[in-house]
């Protein structure tokens, strides 16, 4: 029987007056891929600020793997495996391809065992996303499809249970978007457990598990690909056919 | 003239040491800091006192003086961590303020406006350092193992921790990347450093008041790193050279005495000006300029790696 990783419950947020989230359920199947989609302002980044910590809901609880985890800092939440990626990617632009992954899983203090298997881990990582090769430059200078890359990248070196990953494959072009095919697979595969906002509904119906649509921070309506897809109301309304 | 470059050399070391640990706050940690003269003149006079009353031994004081004054950097930076940029620079102004206060009026402490005179010179391993080419060495020496061991900072897990917090903060706190805690111990090691440059200062002096710690110096410091290039190891080293030296340049000038002063100011003011026009990036990006300007005659001429 699977069980829920991640579950909010009852969510709710406003800012300055505007309800941006209300009574917000929403339960994540552990080794699932989902999909949260909808219009822009739909709430879907608001949901991953209060999920990883970076915005404390009004009312509501959250609860990761089978704690409640409300109110806890990005940082506690990132140690419990729990992390997540942007939409504007925030890559450390100044510092190379390298530097950017081995600083999202390196200790402060560690012996040279843990030092080495850092660095062992940072180079299996790179070359899974296929920038290996490009280690040693300033992230600044990559194309865009490595930046996308190099930011899923940092967010699956510390080997996360759990990522969150904002419009993550949007723009990419075809040997990419295999790339991002197969890494989802694997992340299911793993057993890790995926939340993505993505606006391209192909990906999303190809790689998602359960999608969940979302309106002026409302879920309008969830269920499997198929179900969401085949809904005439929602096709009619936001899918425009 | 041997001994005035021997003079402006060994306050140029002291100078890139201050520089560099200052860069620690402003070019990692992203703290812009007017109040690093507090940390100097905290070192100068804890190494000052215990000199006079203890030992000269360089090491010693450098050991006792240098903790000091970290901690003195760590309590100060504690309750205003919270704030960031230009409150920060207000809040900075303010500790600076009473700072030199406490350096005017606390006899027992700083002897006061008088300053504290008297300051033996230092000992290395029991030989003392009189002659200004040891004492010179021994500057050059500090700043020296300054850079080595900065470069090593920035090597390990702290400095790239510093450098994604500057890079990108929010995308660090992601990471589990903690800001306060990270540039609590920035400070606390650029303290430090400003502390052992404060020991050095006091001992070459060997007599010291507050002139010498002043809201100005601060101000002048961070101008060292920013004209330099903050954020850079090679960077803070040329602003102070550029500080330091450009002004005992402008001493040759053959103009009479009595305008060579206020001359030396506006040109002096008007090249930093200058600088910050043409190289806002500092010096350090002197070298890239450079090699753009260079590539493009290249391409202009039809030679060099032109692809046609």
């Amino acid at each position: 029987m699977s069980s829920n990783l991640l579950e909010l419950d009852g969510l709710n947020k406003a800012f300055g007056g505007n309800q941006v989230i209300t009574s917000l359920t929403l339960k994540l199947e552990e080794g699932h891929v989902s999909s949260l989609v909808g219009p822009n302002g739909a709430g879907k980044t608001t949901i991953f600020n209060l999920i990883t910590g970076f915005v404390s809901p009004d009312s509501g609880r959250v609860r990761y793997a089978g704690k409640d985890v409300t109110g806890s800092s990005p940082q506690d939440l990132k140690e419990r495996g729990l992390v997540r990626t942007f939409q504007n990617l925030r890559l450390f632009l100044d510092m190379t391809v390298f530097e950017n992954v081995l600083v999202s899983l390196e200790r402060m203090l560690r012996g040279r065992a843990r030092a080495r298997l850092e660095r062992v881990r940072t180079k299996e990582v790179l070359t899974r996303v296929g920038l290996w090769e490009v280690r040693d430059v300033k992230a600044s200078e990559l194309s865009y499809a490595e930046k996308k890359f190099l930011s899923i990248a940092r967010a699956m070196a510390s080997g996360a249970r759990c990522l969150l990953l904002d419009e993550p494959a949007s723009g990419l072009d075809g040997p990419s978007r295999t790339l991002f095919h197969e890494l989802m697979r694997e992340f299911k595969a793993n057993g890790q457990t995926v939340l993505l906002i993505e606006h391209n509904l192909d990906i999303v119906r190809e790689v998602s598990d359960s999608i969940v649509f979302l309106d002026r921070g409302n879920i309008v309506a969830s269920g499997t690909a198929e179900e969401i897809f085949s809904d005439p109301e929602l096709s009619e309304r936001y899918f425009g056919v | 003239m041997i001994s005035y470059i021997e003079n402006i050399a060994t306050m140029l070391s002291i100078s890139m040491i201050l520089a560099w640990s200052l860069n620690i706050m402003v070019g990692y940690a992203g703290i812009f800091s007017v109040m690093h003269a507090v940390f100097y003149g905290v070192g100068a006079y804890v190494g000052a006192q215990y000199a006079i009353h203890v030992s000269a031994e360089f090491i010693v004081v450098a050991a006792v003086a240098m903790p000091a004054t970290a901690a003195v950097a760590f309590l100060l930076t504690v309750p205003v961590l919270r704030v960031r940029e230009e409150y920060f620079v207000v809040a900075a102004v303010g500790y600076q303020m009473v700072a030199t206060t406490v350096f005017i009026t606390w006899q027992s402490g700083t002897g006061g406006m008088g300053g504290l005179a008297g300051i033996p010179p230092a000992t290395f391993f029991g030989v003392m350092l009189i002659d200004p080419r040891a004492y010179l060495a021994l500057s050059a020496g500090c700043a020296v193992l300054c850079i080595l061991g900065l470069n090593l900072l920035l090597r390990s897990p702290f400095g790239r921790a510093l450098k994604a917090l500057r890079d990108d903060e929010t995308a660090a706190i992601a990471l589990g990347k903690r800001p306060i805690r990270l540039r609590l111990v920035a400070t606390s090691i650029a303290g430090g450093l400003a502390g052992l440059a404060g020991v050095l200062y006091a001992f070459y002096v060997s007599y010291i008041n507050p002139e010498s710690f002043t809201l100005d110096y601060s101000v002048l410091l961070l101008a060292m790193v920013i004209i330099g290039g903050a954020g850079t190891l090679i960077g803070p080293a040329l602003g102070a050279i550029f500080i330091t030296v450009f002004p005992a340049l402008l001493n040759f000038l053959e103009v009479p005495n009595s305008i060579l002063g206020p001359l030396q100011q506006v040109i002096y003011g008007s090249v930093i000006v200058m600088l910050m026009l043409f190289m806002p990036d500092g010096l350090y990006s002197a070298g890239r300029l450079l090699r753009k300007g260079t590539g493009k005659l290249a391409a202009t001429l039809g030679v060099g790696g032109s692809s046609q």
